[in-house]
């Protein structure tokens, strides 16, 4: 019980929480992009498996990681062109292609996969991103080695939380890109491109996505195993639910998950008598009781998930 | 004009399958596989003999629970992705009942199917009360609910009623296993009872007043509410009964075809259910086929898998593309400028009076 109130302990726990919420903050940024221009993608789960393998293959061959995110990055956007094109230009019902997209990507990624290693069984071992220490803040005491002392991407996820926070509230862009997700055909007789803006919105998408998918198998595992996403597109859809649209909300809920995910991993360690499934709930837990306390009605954007039919009247 | 679109209903489906199995052949050159030789192993793997076609129909069965999942649920307007937590929970219902109770026979047989259905009916309401009372969103709550029930699952065969030093549960007492048709035709009678259920969910839906209301509510729950409709009541009863016909297909698995609980226990059939309810329109006698369809290139895949060395995941690829096809197809029909076109080049007699 001792170990519970050591500060090593939680330390490392506050440490992991950070490093776990990192691919969730990515996913749901991307969903915060997405539904701001009235694109509710179901799909992320699908987008972050494919970013995975991608990300590792390319780091794999080109033993760079930086090469491997952004190849994770390009890959995502790739898959998401799909749903662009299919719930933009096509107008097909959001919810069915994220699903479709659920379905397609992870089995192309298991194809590619499988023809890239085929004559091996064993886990192939990719590479792995490299801490970058900030200089003179790192060597701040207990709050050094928590914050300044992350691998890049983490930097990078959460420099984009008031990123987005300002495009959105106090760019111009940002309330055009907003104005499309709200109230569409206002939109375009303010001399808004909404169809663009939407593909825009989609390439953001599937960019954020496919670097969260590659963070997981370039920065925490470093290996590629099937269902390696493991819900967390859709645990970062209900990060947005739950952090109302807005970045800074979005932030904080994928901080909570990533505790919670951060503690089950802690917990496993720390009894390992206790069957290890019933720690594993926990995050799937979490999610929904939060959602059930905190949830809320619409609130969203006002257009989200409506397709837009442009020349309708 | 109703029958035109009855007949796109079902040519897109049918089209998408074909496009699907083109690409899948396009890939198979890429590999350097001759794609005719690859689908004629495919098809001889799914058909070739009695017991294989019997074993294509045992593939299919639970597929066509979760499917049905999906249509039964979608027609109403929410979305169901708990199928595959349905399902589990439901065997997981049935195994405790069978290795604890001690009841055998038809009678064991018949209460483990029935409290199989009634898990995965609980567990199917849970999004359903949570989507009512507090406006969540049903989808996410059920994903989050399948990833719950699978590592209960683990659980259960790694702990609670794990058989010596393997990871899995006890096998079910022989006298509670599902009987099959024949020796050379091996089918257990749970097809049946899944392709009654399609049948019967078709007759409900299209020919029920209740199920008139359920679509209706699907359609404009609006229109539906001012109408006088209960909306809630009927979309928690459609979240009650898509859960209790999932669970009921992870209990007939369980006893005609998996005989114990272990890790990869119904892993993916929610989400195929999913896709096969789609391609088919949501149409409960259409997901019946279509699952059937996703059985023949399961079964096939493996003999392409051992006959040319084809990796299995290409039927995966086949599968999804299927279900990309077929939806960018109907939303095709659906586009104003598309729907002009047909009534003023193939309609014109409907659009003048």
């Amino acid at each position: 019980m001792n170990a519970f109130f050591n500060m090593n302990f939680l330390t490392e726990l506050l440490l992991s929480t950070i490093r776990m919420a990192t691919p969730i903050l990515f996913v749901a940024l991307a969903e915060t992009y997405s539904e701001r221009a009235g694109l509710v993608n179901i799909g992320l789960d699908g987008i972050m498996s494919f970013g995975a393998l991608i990300g590792f293959l390319i780091g794999y061959k080109t033993g760079s990681p930086t090469t491997g995110i952004l190849a994770g990055a390009l890959s995502g956007v790739a898959i998401n062109m799909i749903y662009a094109f299919c719930t933009i230009r096509l107008c097909a019902p959001q919810i069915v292609y994220g699903m479709a997209i659920n379905i397609f990507a992870p089995a192309l990624a298991s194809f590619i996969y499988r023809l890239s290693f085929s004559d091996t069984s064993t886990l192939i071992q990719g590479v792995s991103m490299k801490a970058m220490p900030i200089p003179v803040l790192c060597n701040i005491p207990v709050l050094g080695p928590l914050f300044f002392n992350h691998i890049p991407l983490v930097y990078m996820a959460y420099l984009l939380v008031p990123a987005t926070a300002v495009f959105f509230n106090s760019t111009k862009a940002g309330l055009n890109f907003k104005a499309v997700g709200e109230f569409p055909k206002a939109a375009e007789t303010l001399g808004i491109n909404v169809v663009l803006q939407k593909y825009i919105a989609c390439v953001i998408c599937g960019a954020l996505a496919g670097i969260g998918g590659a963070y997981l198998t370039i920065c925490y595992t470093s290996t590629y195993s099937e269902g390696i996403v493991a819900g967390r597109g859709f645990i970062a859809l209900s990060a947005v639910i739950f952090g109302r649209w807005m970045p800074s909300g979005v932030m904080l809920a994928c901080l909570l998950f990533g505790f919670c995910d951060a503690l089950q991993i802690r917990l496993q360690l720390l009894s390992p008598s206790t069957p290890y499934q019933l720690l594993q709930m926990i995050p799937y837990l979490c999610t929904l009781f939060v959602l059930a306390f905190f949830g809320i009605r619409k609130s969203g954007p006002k257009a989200n998930g409506q397709p837009y039919y442009r020349e309708e009247r | 004009m109703k029958q035109r679109e009855n007949l796109m209903k079902v040519i897109v489906p049918v089209l998408s399958i074909l496009v699907a199995f083109i690409i899948g052949g396009i890939i198979m050159i890429c590999l350097g596989k001759n794609p005719f030789q690859a689908y004629g192993f495919l098809f001889s793997g799914a058909f070739g003999s009695s017991r294989k076609i019997a074993q294509t129909l045992v593939i299919a069965c639970p597929l066509i629970f979760t499917g049905l999942t999906a249509a039964f649920s979608y027609k109403c307007g929410v979305f169901n992705l708990g199928g595959e937590g349905q399902f589990v929970m439901g065997a997981v219902a049935s195994i405790f009942f069978v290795t604890k109770s001690g009841i055998g026979g038809i009678a064991g047989i018949l209460l483990s199917l029935l409290i199989g259905a009634a898990a995965g009916a609980v567990w199917g309401a849970i999004p359903g009360i949570l989507k009512i009372t507090r406006g969540l969103n049903e989808m996410i709550v059920s994903i989050m609910l399948n990833y719950v029930a699978t590592l209960f699952m683990g659980y259960v065969y790694t702990t609670l009623l794990r058989d010596g030093s393997v990871p899995q549960t006890f096998a079910i007492p022989d006298s509670t296993k599902l009987a099959v048709v024949s020796k050379s035709f091996p089918v257990h009678w749970g097809v049946w009872v899944a392709l009654f259920l399609a049948v019967a969910g078709y007759y409900f839906l299209f020919y029920t007043s209740k199920g008139f209301k359920l679509r209706a509510v699907g359609l404009n729950s609006t229109a539906a509410f001012f109408n006088g409709f209960p909306v809630n009541r009927y979309v928690l009863f459609s979240f009650i009964a898509s859960g209790a016909v999932a669970g009921l297909g992870g209990s007939v698995e369980l006893h005609g075809k998996q005989l114990r609980l272990m890790g990869g226990f119904g892993q993916g059939y929610g989400f195929d259910g999913v896709a096969i309810a789609l391609i088919a329109q949501l149409n409960p006698i259409g997901t019946a086929a279509v699952a059937f369809i996703f059985a023949v290139l399961r079964k096939g895949a493996s003999t392409l898998q051992t006959g040319m060395q084809i990796p299995t995941a290409v039927v995966d690829i086949i599968q999804a593309l299927v279900i990309i096809f077929a939806v960018a197809g109907t939303a095709l029909l659906k586009l104003p400028a598309i729907r002009q076109y047909i009534n003023s080049h193939m309609g014109k007699k409907e659009v003048t009076n």
